[in-house]
């Protein structure tokens, strides 16, 4: 009965975790006590065999799957920390299903074709049939301006492009658009995106923020394609405010021979 | 960097710096999975739970307090997603399972070594599979992962003197069917 007091000290003093105190305790017991001797023995013995086996090593996938798992789960969470972000992200993903986007937007456009039908042949009179039309209408605009300004986010060039494209869709262009595409006018990597962006932005220069946009623009393009290319369409738009930053282009040192023979040209036909 | 402690790295994990859970993963993973492993003696699980504790970590990172040691934080989740796997696949050990195993481990210099430490091994694995989850767990953290008493009691979240019981009971199961398997 007594020994179960002691048992307590057992997995302590194979551990090596016992006080002196605890120890001395122990060993007075243990001298004169057959029984616990032999136990404690026992699983001394035990315990050393345990001492042998060694866990098997993990494979060297374990380290290839951590890094995956880390590197997707911070990416999972890179899109959480910015809503807007993680929106554009999330619409530039969807673009990469191909088939899927121009299948919605036709058929917004057919929903919204029915629409205008139901209402023009079915519902009150002119000026509400009016007020409703023109919000459809407004409906329509709005779907496809957010097309173009997604589409302009697409890692892939030929996306983008595409995107530029639509604009000459949108008939009155807002500040979102003209800013989304002067952007990319001087931002934009790729030098075929900026020139479609050139192109798309000469037939909005109705617009007197496009003008002053594209005047600005004039210095910060560094290939001599876009420069020509700018110098053709301030040509064709007579804008005389753009031979201040033609000069200025001009004093630059690595400016292209041909380019700045196509710029003088330029200056001298629009004063 | 090898002079951060644990729960440093893991604060700054916490803050935000992700990839610093690559350090504790190198520290750790081995003697994580060789819990895992003695827990489960089956080696393709127990990697997969290596991976899940460590995306636990990351997941949950925010419940991290830096109150208590990182390790110790690291086996509750461990043991969470032991008792979650096996709430889920009803994962039984299969009978023989890890005397398989303990055949496949590297034995001794000479070949009669080889043979004695492999009987021994045998017979270990053999008696550790019977021995019930509690105990094969707690004999697991201090005689396999070397932790001390106190140490197990804050993973267990239960006294000291629980634990030493525990462990005296654990041991002492051990050795009887260790000692009746050789007769």
């Amino acid at each position: 009965m007594k020994c179960e007091q002691y048992e307590e000290l057992f997995a302590g003093w194979i551990n090596g975790e016992l006080t002196p105190a605890e120890r001395e305790k122990l060993d007075q017991h243990l001298i004169g006590c057959a029984g616990c001797r032999e136990e404690l023995a026992a699983m001394q013995q035990i315990w050393d065999v345990m001492a042998e086996v060694k866990a098997p090593e993990p494979s060297a996938n374990v380290r290839v799957k951590f890094q995956a798992m880390l590197d997707t789960y911070k990416e999972s969470v890179q899109d959480q920390k910015s809503n807007w972000d993680g929106i554009k992200e999330q619409l530039s993903r969807l673009w990469q299903w191909q088939p899927r986007w121009p299948l919605a937007y036709s058929l917004a456009i057919l929903l919204i074709g029915l629409g205008c039908g139901y209402l023009f042949f079915h519902t009150g009179k002119g000026a509400e049939q009016d007020q409703q039309l023109k919000e459809l209408t407004s409906q329509v605009h709005e779907l496809k301006q957010t097309m173009m300004l997604a589409l302009l986010e697409n890692p892939s060039a030929s996306e983008r492009i595409r995107g530029v494209s639509y604009t000459s869709e949108i008939k009155h262009a807002d500040k979102e658009v003209i800013d989304a595409l002067l952007a990319t006018l001087n931002n934009d990597p790729n030098v075929n995106v900026r020139l479609s962006t050139l192109d798309a932005l000469t037939h909005l220069a109705n617009h007197q923020e496009v003008r002053q946009g594209l005047i600005q623009s004039i210095v910060q393009q560094d290939s001599p394609l876009m420069q020509s290319a700018i110098a053709d369409v301030m040509l064709k738009l007579q804008e005389k405010r753009s031979v201040k930053p033609f000069k200025e282009l001009l004093k630059q040192k690595n400016l292209d021979p041909g380019v700045k023979e196509k710029i003088n040209q330029t200056i001298t036909q629009l004063i | 960097m090898n002079s951060l402690t644990d729960n440093a790295i893991m604060l700054r994990v916490k803050d935000g710096d992700l990839d610093k859970m690559g350090l504790l993963f190198e520290r750790y993973h081995r003697q994580l999975y060789g819990f895992l492993f003695h827990m489960t003696y089956h080696r393709e699980v127990s990697e997969d739970m290596v991976q899940q504790v460590f995306y636990k970590m990351l997941r949950y990172r925010q419940t991290f307090t830096g109150s208590g040691q990182f390790i110790h934080w690291m086996y509750s989740i461990a043991r969470n997603v032991l008792k979650d796997q096996g709430k889920r696949k009803q994962l039984q050990m299969q009978a023989g399972n890890a005397e398989q195993l303990a055949d496949q481990l590297p034995g001794g210099i000479t070949p009669e070594e080889q043979l004695e430490k492999k009987e021994a091994r045998t017979g270990l694995y053999r008696a550790m599979e019977k021995l019930s989850d509690d105990h094969r767990e707690i004999l697991t953290l201090s005689r396999f992962q070397e932790l001390k008493h106190q140490e197990i009691a804050q993973i267990l979240n239960i006294s000291e003197v629980a634990v030493k019981t525990r462990a005296h009971r654990a041991l002492r199961e051990l050795k009887n069917i260790y000692i009746n398997a050789e007769r």
